[in-house]
């Protein structure tokens, strides 16, 4: 499995990944928008054939108001793929781009609160916190954990 | 008349920053009340439309955008203003017109001419952009975004070295360079160091990194440049330094851990017993350093040989079947193209069963005790090994010892399926995946997969039901959803699915989705030209035009225009409908009546249908949905000119995808239907070109010389004679009969089931009363040589072709074929 930073070039194939996967989808000019902003923050998980099996999108969090920090949109890897421990390399990735290039203090993201293996994967394997739980964050009405890491060494 | 009073000019510079602030309605009364006094105000009927335009109203628009434009020939505003309006209808060329005219009045217009500027690059006229940002930069010098505009079209231009000294120009002029990194600052030291790159100096690339090092704040990407530039100055030592550190860093990256080999010096397509060794070594160093790196394991398995191989595969799928790695098969297959390590990963796979079986260890030498699920994960890498052999007896064994084994594991009956799906039986394939989506209803991903062997079925309503499941309970019309998702992988599977069901307007319909998001990819581009600009992401944005230029070469559009192609010929050639397959080799009469039959029970099903539709656009609308006008596709399936929309499709492909010969082969399917025998021509020549034994290419070869012979006098003199130009190279003077001989015999001993059929076609178009000669051509493939091509798919299609030859050995071909294939339901009779 290949680890490395996303281009153009991946995101159709990350949006095939994301339609395949997860419940919250986006159009191709979100991906792009993602990808000419940040183009740092980003990773992919290639398989031999090169093909993505897995992405983390990520973007900053640009709130006058706040600190700056990284933000995960979104996270998946192919369930054939799962066990290798590639959706916490991703994370890796993408969280030390965050640090080193736009010195973020800390990231974030939300989980949907029914579910408990990506909450258990954020908790347990990556240590985030769940600073709060956001009521009706989701479109169909469903409360998100907001969960946070420190990005300090 | 253009002037107007005070009170009015306020006025419609209030409604000029209405359009600004997208406030369309209120600007839209403001014009109208500078229009009561003064009805013949060019500029302020011009807004009108554009605010029109906003509105929804496109003739309204358009009317007063020209009404305005008529009083007032002489205003810039007027000349923007229409430029504006086809712009937002995506009319780029009469939108330029219009600029430039503005541009002819009011020559120094900065807005005019960045709008303008817009439209240049994102239509690639890269020499006029390049003319307009350099006016830009010569009236704004100050502006920073004017001198990269100008870098970016020299560099766009193929000048990167032009563009390396507008930025030396600008950093020159920088007073105060950010003290701190600042990251629109480094992304554009970075850009001004990758234009030095392509350039060809890379001394000169690398000696810049050490300049901006202390201001960009992007250590990865400093230090993946340093790396590549060592390695290509020939600096080895530095550059096996500079691929550790990366390596550090992300221990999973191939690209990393391939510059470190190369540093090495051990880049040779065929490594020495000798420099093998070495490879080795430093993987197993690596190991050492990282022990969670995957690439650290499995990359070894690439460069080994021999007893070497044998070896590291061995440690490599013990470890991964002790942990339960369902992707282990996946990842190791590719090796497979090495025969040598086929054979040898399949003893060690049957050697670990065996002992699991008897002592629980991967070996009968006294290895320790292994966890009970590697004998499970050993069946089920078992099951794939032999699954890609086709061996469908023993795969199914392994499989079902594993389900018996662990029987709610989802993998599992997911790959029963995958089994069952290569044998040819796609309902039970279907069913096991049916199985593996109940055990686990919370994952999208085994619902997708369960989905797409719905409609691999032609299970249509099922897979409807299915991929809605996971739609958010807001959404008013999930399966319009899925389309606005832009879910291309759907869309092309429920249109193949619509193809073999002989529902063409619905596929075409399908295929047509595809293709209009690659037109929205291409459309989403424009609004980045300002916006990367802005946040200088400059080496991102030129990624995106070099990938925009080469966008539909994907393999997603590849595969709706075939598919896309394929029913628009088959509308020419059959405008009353298209066969089922059911249909093949019936009689004109025999097709008349199962017609009927089936277009009696369509209207039922019409019927039905229409009540049920009835109440859902009645819900759908209630929620505030938009109802499909055309559920049939009917727009395409009743076109005039289905050659002329096929070949729309395939312009893209003509250009982008020129080197693939299936490009060339769908171009000739045209070009003969419309008889345009030069373009024929021309795509049977660049076919030869690309792979003069392809099997399609023979059967074309053959169609195009009886077209020609058919044309006969009527062809044109000129026409004529250059076909009788490339005759030669086409059929190396022989007759077609002789030609379909020698296709043959050179082929007898590839052992190809496709170019058999090829050549069966060939034959019965060139002896069309005599098939015997046809059946004998195909029933060759019963020879053993002929077993690693006797696919599946290969032999559906040769029942296809005995269907439409009538063949009256039909049957005899099922019975063998249902040998080969016991489990395929096409060969059951």
């Amino acid at each position: 499995m290949n680890i490395r930073e996303a281009t153009l070039e991946d995101m159709i194939p990350m949006q095939n990944c994301n339609l395949h996967n997860l419940p919250e989808n986006y159009q191709m000019k979100y991906y792009f928008y993602h990808s000419l902003t940040w183009p740092q923050l980003s990773y992919v998980a290639e398989d031999e054939k090169g093909r993505v099996v897995g992405y983390v999108l990520a973007k900053l969090e640009e709130d006058p108001a706040a600190e700056p920090h990284g933000h995960i949109t979104s996270l998946s890897v192919m369930r054939t793929y799962r066990r290798l421990g590639v959706a916490e390399k991703l994370m890796t990735q993408s969280q030390n781009a965050m640090r080193d290039v736009f010195n973020c203090k800390f990231v974030s993201l939300h989980v949907r609160k029914s579910n408990r293996a990506a909450l258990q994967l954020y908790r347990d394997t990556l240590s985030y916190t769940v600073q709060d739980i956001e009521k009706k964050y989701y479109a169909d009405g469903e409360d998100a954990y907001a969960c946070r890491k420190s990005l300090r060494e | 008349m253009r002037e107007l009073p005070q009170k009015e000019a306020n006025l419609f510079k209030q409604i000029l920053r209405c359009y600004e602030n997208k406030q369309y309605k209120k600007g839209f009364k403001g014009a109208e009340q500078i229009l009561k006094k003064f009805p013949e105000h060019g500029e302020t009927l011009a807004l009108k439309g554009l605010f029109y335009n906003h509105l929804d109203k496109k003739e309204e628009a358009y009317e007063f955008v020209k009404k305005g434009l008529r009083h007032d020939l002489k205003s810039h505003v007027c000349w923007h203003v229409f430029g504006l309006l086809y712009r937002s209808d995506k009319n780029y060329e009469e939108a330029m017109k219009c600029y430039s005219q503005a541009l002819k009045i009011d020559k120094e217009n900065l807005q005019i001419m960045r709008d303008y500027s817009l439209l240049q690059i994102h239509t690639r006229n890269y020499e006029a952009f390049a003319d307009t940002r350099h006016q830009l930069l010569e009236l704004r010098p100050q502006n920073r975004q004017f001198w990269i505009g100008l870098a970016i079209a020299y560099h766009m231009m193929g000048k990167p070295e032009l563009g390396i000294k507008v930025l030396a120009t600008y950093e020159e002029t920088l007073k105060d360079i950010p003290t701190k990194p600042d990251y629109e600052h480094s992304e554009m030291l970075l850009y001004h160091n990758a234009m030095l790159e392509d350039t060809g100096d890379i001394q000169a690339a690398f000696d810049h990194l050490s300049t901006i090092e202390a201001h960009v704040c992007d250590p990865k990407t400093l230090k993946e440049k340093r790396a590549q530039f060592l390695l290509t100055l020939g600096r080895q030592e530095e550059a096996v330094a500079a691929y550790r550190t990366l390596i550090a860093h992300n221990p999973d990256n191939f690209a990393y851990m391939d510059g470190l080999r190369k540093s090495l010096g051990l880049d040779n397509d065929n490594l020495t017993c000798e420099e093998e060794v070495k490879v080795l070594d430093v993987f197993k160093e690596l190991q050492k350093e990282y022990p969670r790196s995957n690439a650290a394991k499995r990359l070894p398995l690439r460069y080994a040989t021999g007893e070497a191989f044998v070896k590291t595969a061995d440690g490599y799928l013990r470890i991964m079947l002790r942990k339960g790695v369902p992707s282990l098969f996946v990842n190791i297959k590719i090796l497979y193209t090495d025969k040598e390590k086929e054979q040898a990963i399949e003893k060690l796979a049957l050697g670990y069963l065996a002992a699991l079986d008897k002592s629980k260890c991967f070996d009968t030498a006294g290895s320790s005790i292994e966890p009970p699920t590697a004998l499970l994960w050993t069946l089920y890498f078992l099951a794939q090994h032999f699954d890609f052999k086709r061996d469908t007896a023993q795969a199914l064994g392994y499989i079902n010892r594993a389900i018996e084994h662990t029987p709610t594991l989802v993998e599992l009956h997911m790959t029963k399926g995958r089994i069952l799906k290569h044998a040819g039986d796609l309902a039970g394939a279907l069913d096991s995946l049916n199985e593996a989506r109940e055990l686990d209803l919370q994952d999208r991903f085994i619902n997708s997969k369960c989905t797409k062997y719905m409609l691999r079925a032609d299970k249509m309503a099922e897979a409807e039901k299915t991929v809605v499941l996971f739609a958010r309970a807001d959404i008013v019309d999930p399966l319009n959803d899925l389309v606005d998702m832009q879910a291309m992988w759907y869309s092309l599977e429920a249109g193949e699915s619509h193809i073999r069901q002989g529902q063409l307007g619905r596929a075409l319909k399908r295929f047509h989705q595809v293709e209009k998001h690659f037109v929205d990819f291409t459309e989403d581009q424009f609004d980045f030209h300002m916006y990367c600009l802005r946040k200088m992401t400059l080496r991102a944005y030129i990624a995106l035009l070099k990938l925009e230029d080469q966008l539909r070469s994907h393999a997603y559009y590849v595969r709706a225009t075939q598919n896309a192609v394929r029913c628009y010929v088959a509308l020419f050639d059959k405008p009353n409908g298209e066969d089922s397959e059911e249909m093949e080799g019936m009689t004109d009469a025999e097709k008349k009546k199962f017609r009927n039959k089936q277009r009696k029970a369509e209207l039922k099903a019409q019927k039905e249908a229409e009540e049920k539709k009835a109440q859902a656009v009645l819900e759908i609308t209630k929620k505030g949905g938009k109802v499909d006008e055309d559920p049939e596709g009917l727009k395409y399936s009743k076109t005039e000119d289905p050659l002329g929309a096929a070949l729309k499709f395939l312009k893209p492909l003509q250009e982008l995808a020129a080197e693939r010969i299936e490009t060339h082969l769908m171009s000739f399917e045209i070009y003969i239907r419309k008889n345009k025998l030069l373009l024929a021509l021309k795509s049977l020549l660049k076919s030869i070109k690309i792979d003069a034994n392809n099997a399609t290419l023979h059967e074309q070869l053959v169609r195009f010389a009886l077209a020609v012979q058919k044309a006969g006098d009527t062809l044109k003199p000129a026409v004529k004679s250059v076909i009788n130009k490339h005759w030669e190279t086409l059929y190396q003077g022989k007759d077609l009969s002789g030609f379909n001989a020698q296709f043959l015999a050179k082929n007898k001993d590839l052992g190809s089931v496709p170019h058999l059929i090829s050549a069966a076609i060939a034959v019965s178009l060139i002896h069309p009363n005599d098939k015997t000669k046809a059946e004998e051509i195909l029933f060759a493939m019963g020879e053993d040589k002929y077993v690693s091509t006797r696919s599946l798919e290969n032999c559906l299609l040769s029942m296809k072709t005995l269907k439409s030859l009538r063949s009256n050995r039909l049957q005899e071909f099922k019975t063998k074929a249902a040998k080969w294939y016991p489990k395929a339901t096409a060969f059951q009779s």
